[in-house]
C-alpha cells in the first residue's frame, strides 16, 4: 500500500498528502526561495487570450512558427498550442504554474523530441516562471497529465519519462484515475494542489471515458478537453456524455467560471467547419468559449434524440457519428 | 548478336572469358561477347551532339507502340513533421527525353498533384498547373522554364511555344499555377471558363467528339470527360501511350460529382481506349497506399506507402461496372486501386470491404 499512497500524495484530499506538502513547504522555506505567492484570491485572476493563434499555413514546409506557440494567459498560466504543420490536431494545452507544482495539461501530437521537443518548450517555460519568482526550476515538481486517452493528447508523454522531480499519467483508465487518486469516478470531485492553487478535477466521460475536466480555481478556466470545445465534440457516448454535460451544468451553477476552453479549434469565426485534418485555418474562432455557450449547447443536447451533426451556433456535437466524419461535402457537384 | 542456339548465359570460362573472375564477384569481368555489341536500353545523352549543329533536331514521334520511358524513381512522400520537410518543392521525373512528370511536394500541398509537360517539334504542352499560385511555394513557372530552356538548347529550338490546359479549369487542386504562366511570351492559356475551354479545344458537340493539339509530329487528343467536375476533359498522347485523366479516374479517392455523365464520359473514353494503344491511364494525383483498397485520409502530408501513379488501362473496365453500382447512390466504394465517393463527404467511411480482396493493414509510420 505504501507506493500507492505516495503515489497520489500531492492530493490535498489525503491526510498523508496534507502532511508531505506541509513536509516540502518546510524544505522549500529552508533553500529561501522567493516569496511564496498567494493564489488566494477574491475573483478570476486576470488574463487574456491572445487576438490570434498560430493557426498553419498554405504551404507546411514554408511554415516559420514556433513548433509551439507559448501564450503566457496570466503571470502563472501559459497556455500552449502545437503547430499546425507539426500536427493536423494542434491541441491546445494549458501549463499552471503553483508554489510547489506544475501541471501540463495535454502533450500533443508528436511522439518524438526530436521532431517536436515539448520537454524543452515546457522546461523554457518552468524556468522563466522561476527566474521571474525566484525558485529553483529542479524544485518544482512537474505533473504531466493529460485531459483524456487519445494520441493526440498524450503522445508527447514519453518526452518527460527521465525528467528529475516528474510524475507523468500512464495510459490506462485505472492509470488515470489513480494518478488523481480518484475512487468514485466520474462523480467524485478531487482536488489538487499545485502549492496554494488548487485545480478541481473530476470525470466527463462522453467523447471517450477516460476523460477529466479541470477547473482552475485561480483564473477560474473551466478546462474540458475533447468532451466540449470550439470544434466537432464526436460524442462516442451519448447517455455518459449529457450526464457530463450535466455534471458541467452543476458546477457553473455554484462556482464562478471565466472561460470554458477545450482543446482544439475546427471552426472559423464565421461558424464554417474546418474539415478534419486541415493544416490551415486563417480564421479561426478564438479556443475560450462563454458559460452561456456552455449553457445553450446542453439546451440544445436536451432536444437530441438520435445520432447525427448538431449545430450549436458555436460547437458541433456529432453524436456517435464516426470519427472523422465532417459537414463537408463535394464543392464540384451539379446536376 | 548470339546466335539461335547459343545459350544468352555462358557459364565462367577462363579460356573463353579472359582474366579469372575478379573480386567484385562478376562472372563476367571483362563483359560477355554472347549477350552482343547494341543492347536494348542504351539512352542517348546529348553529350556527342554537334556543338555548333545546323537548324533544329527534327525528332520522329511515329513509333511501333508506346515510345520506351521510365518512371526510374519513388514519388516523394512528404514527411512526418511537415514544417521540417526538405524536399524539393517540385519533383521532375523525366520519362523519356520529350516527356516529364512532375509532382508537387506533398509538404507543399496535401493534394501533391502531377502535372505533366510533353514536347513536340514546334510545341510544348503542360497539363495541369497545380495547387498553389504563389510562385514562392510552388515554382512551377520557374521549373518549366529551367527544362524547356535545357530542352531547346538540346534541339536547337529556342524560344518554343507554350500551351497550358487543364483536366479541369474549376479543380483547385490543378488551376492554381496557372496565372504563374500569364504574359510569359509564346504562351497559350486554356481559359478556365467552361464555355471558353469548349471553344478553345473546338468542342462544340460537348461531351461527343475530341479536339486535337498538334505539338509537331505529336498529336494530343483531348476528350470530354466530365463527371468528377463538370469541365473535365482527359488527353491521349499516342507518344507515351498516356491517357492522362486528371481528377477522373486515378488511383485515390474519386469523387463522382454526377454519376450520369461520370458513366457516360466512362463509355466514351473505353470506346477510346479500344481504338487506341493505351498503355498507362496518368491521374492527377495518389491516393491509395501499396496495398489493396486503402487509402490515406485527406490532408494527410506523410505518404510513405503510396500506391504507383500509372494505371493500367483495364481498370477502366472495372470502373465502369462499379460507377453503374454507386449510380443513384450515397454510397463509398472500396476497390483494390481506387475508390468510387458518390453523393457523400469526402470523408465519408464504410464497413463494406469487396469480397475476395485481401484486407492487409498498411505499415503505420512510426
Amino acid at each position: 500500500m505504501q507506493p500507492q499512497i505516495q503515489r497520489r500524495s500531492f492530493l490535498s484530499l489525503t491526510a498523508a498528502a496534507a502532511v508531505l506538502s506541509g513536509e516540502s513547504v518546510l524544505k522549500a522555506a529552508v533553500q529561501a526561495p522567493g516569496p511564496r505567492i498567494g493564489f488566494k484570491r477574491p475573483g478570476a485572476a486576470p488574463g487574456a487570450f491572445p487576438q490570434k493563434w498560430i493557426c498553419g499555413s498554405p504551404s507546411l514546409m514554408d511554415n516559420t512558427d514556433p513548433p509551439s506557440q507559448v501564450h503566457w494567459y496570466n503571470e502563472h498560466t501559459a497556455i500552449l498550442r502545437q503547430n499546425k504543420a507539426y500536427s493536423y490536431e494542434a491541441p491546445f494545452a494549458p501549463l499552471y504554474f503553483g508554489n510547489d507544482r506544475v501541471l501540463l495539461l495535454d502533450e500533443g501530437f508528436v511522439q518524438l523530441r526530436n521532431d517536436w521537443d515539448l520537454r524543452g518548450i515546457v522546461d523554457d517555460c518552468i524556468e522563466s516562471w522561476c527566474r521571474r519568482n525566484g525558485r529553483n526550476p529542479a524544485d518544482m515538481e512537474l505533473l504531466v497529465a493529460f485531459s483524456h486517452i487519445h494520441a493526440d493528447h498524450y503522445a508527447g508523454t514519453n518526452q518527460f519519462a527521465d525528467r528529475p522531480n516528474t510524475r507523468y499519467m500512464g495510459l490506462t483508465h485505472e492509470e488515470m484515475l489513480g494518478f488523481w487518486g480518484m475512487t468514485n469516478f466520474p462523480e467524485q470531485r478531487v482536488t489538487l494542489d499545485l502549492g496554494g492553487r488548487e485545480v478541481l478535477i473530476w470525470g466527463s466521460p462522453g467523447h471517450v471515458i477516460s476523460e477529466c475536466a479541470f477547473y482552475d480555481s485561480y483564473t477560474h478556466i473551466l478546462y474540458t478537453g475533447d468532451m466540449f470545445y470550439r470544434g466537432r465534440c464526436y460524442i462516442s457516448f451519448w447517455q455518459p456524455w449529457f450526464d457530463s454535460m450535466q455534471r458541467l451544468i452543476d458546477f457553473v451553477d455554484t462556482h464562478p467560471v471565466s472561460h470554458v476552453m477545450g482543446c482544439h479549434v475546427e471552426i472559423s469565426s464565421k461558424g464554417e467547419d474546418y474539415a478534419y485534418g486541415m493544416t490551415w485555418q486563417p480564421d479561426e474562432a478564438p479556443v475560450h468559449m462563454s458559460v452561456d455557450d456552455l449553457r445553450h449547447a446542453f439546451e440544445i443536447a436536451k432536444t437530441i434524440k438520435e445520432p447525427g451533426i448538431y449545430f450549436t451556433g458555436k460547437v458541433f456535437l456529432c453524436n456517435q457519428t464516426r470519427g472523422t466524419t465532417t459537414i463537408d461535402r463535394n464543392p464540384y457537384r451539379y446536376d | 548478336m548470339p546466335t539461335s542456339n547459343a545459350p544468352s548465359l555462358i557459364p565462367y570460362n577462363p579460356n573463353l572469358n579472359g582474366n579469372p573472375a575478379s573480386a567484385t564477384g562478376s562472372a563476367y569481368p571483362n563483359g560477355n561477347p554472347a549477350l552482343g555489341y547494341n543492347r536494348p536500353g542504351v539512352r542517348n545523352t546529348d553529350s556527342a551532339v554537334p556543338l555548333h549543329g545546323e537548324g533544329p533536331v527534327v525528332h520522329d514521334y511515329a513509333s511501333d507502340g508506346p515510345a520506351p520511358g521510365n518512371i526510374a524513381m519513388r514519388w516523394i512522400y512528404g514527411s512526418n513533421v511537415a514544417a521540417k520537410n526538405r524536399d524539393p518543392r517540385i519533383q521532375v521525373m523525366q520519362y523519356n527525353e520529350d516527356s516529364f512528370i512532375l509532382r508537387q511536394n506533398v509538404c507543399s500541398h496535401w493534394e501533391a498533384p502531377f502535372t505533366y509537360l510533353l514536347f513536340g517539334n514546334d510545341r510544348a504542352l503542360l497539363i495541369d498547373t497545380g495547387a498553389h499560385a504563389s510562385a514562392h511555394y510552388y515554382p512551377l513557372r520557374e521549373t518549366v522554364d529551367a527544362i524547356m530552356t535545357r530542352w531547346g538548347q538540346a534541339r536547337r529550338r529556342p524560344n518554343l511555344p507554350l500551351t497550358v490546359v487543364m483536366t479541369s479549369g474549376e479543380d483547385i487542386a490543378q488551376n492554381q499555377g496557372l496565372v504563374q504562366f500569364a504574359g510569359r511570351l509564346g504562351t497559350t492559356l486554356q481559359p478556365k471558363p467552361i464555355e471558353l475551354m469548349k471553344r478553345f479545344h473546338r468542342l462544340s458537340a460537348w461531351p461527343e467528339g475530341t479536339g486535337t493539339i498538334d505539338l509537331g509530329g505529336r498529336t494530343i487528343t483531348v476528350i470530354p470527360t466530365p463527371g468528377t467536375h463538370k469541365d473535365g476533359i482527359s488527353l491521349f498522347d499516342p507518344y507515351t501511350g498516356f491517357l492522362f485523366t486528371g481528377d477522373f479516374f486515378y488511383p485515390g479517392k474519386i469523387q463522382i460529382a454526377n454519376d450520369r455523365d461520370y458513366i457516360a464520359s466512362l463509355e466514351r473514353l473505353i470506346r477510346f481506349r479500344d481504338g487506341h494503344a493505351v498503355k498507362w491511364v496518368m491521374g492527377g494525383h495518389i491516393e491509395m497506399m501499396f496495398v489493396p483498397g486503402k487509402a490515406y485520409p485527406r490532408f494527410a502530408t506523410y505518404k510513405p506507402y503510396e500506391r504507383l501513379l500509372q494505371m493500367d488501362p483495364a481498370l477502366l473496365d472495372e470502373g465502369l461496372t462499379y460507377a453503374r453500382e454507386v449510380a443513384g447512390k450515397s454510397l463509398m466504394l472500396i476497390r483494390p486501386n481506387f475508390i468510387f465517393l458518390n453523393d457523400v463527404s469526402p470523408d465519408q467511411r464504410t464497413t463494406v470491404w469487396p469480397e475476395g480482396v485481401p484486407n492487409i493493414d498498411p505499415p503505420r509510420p512510426f
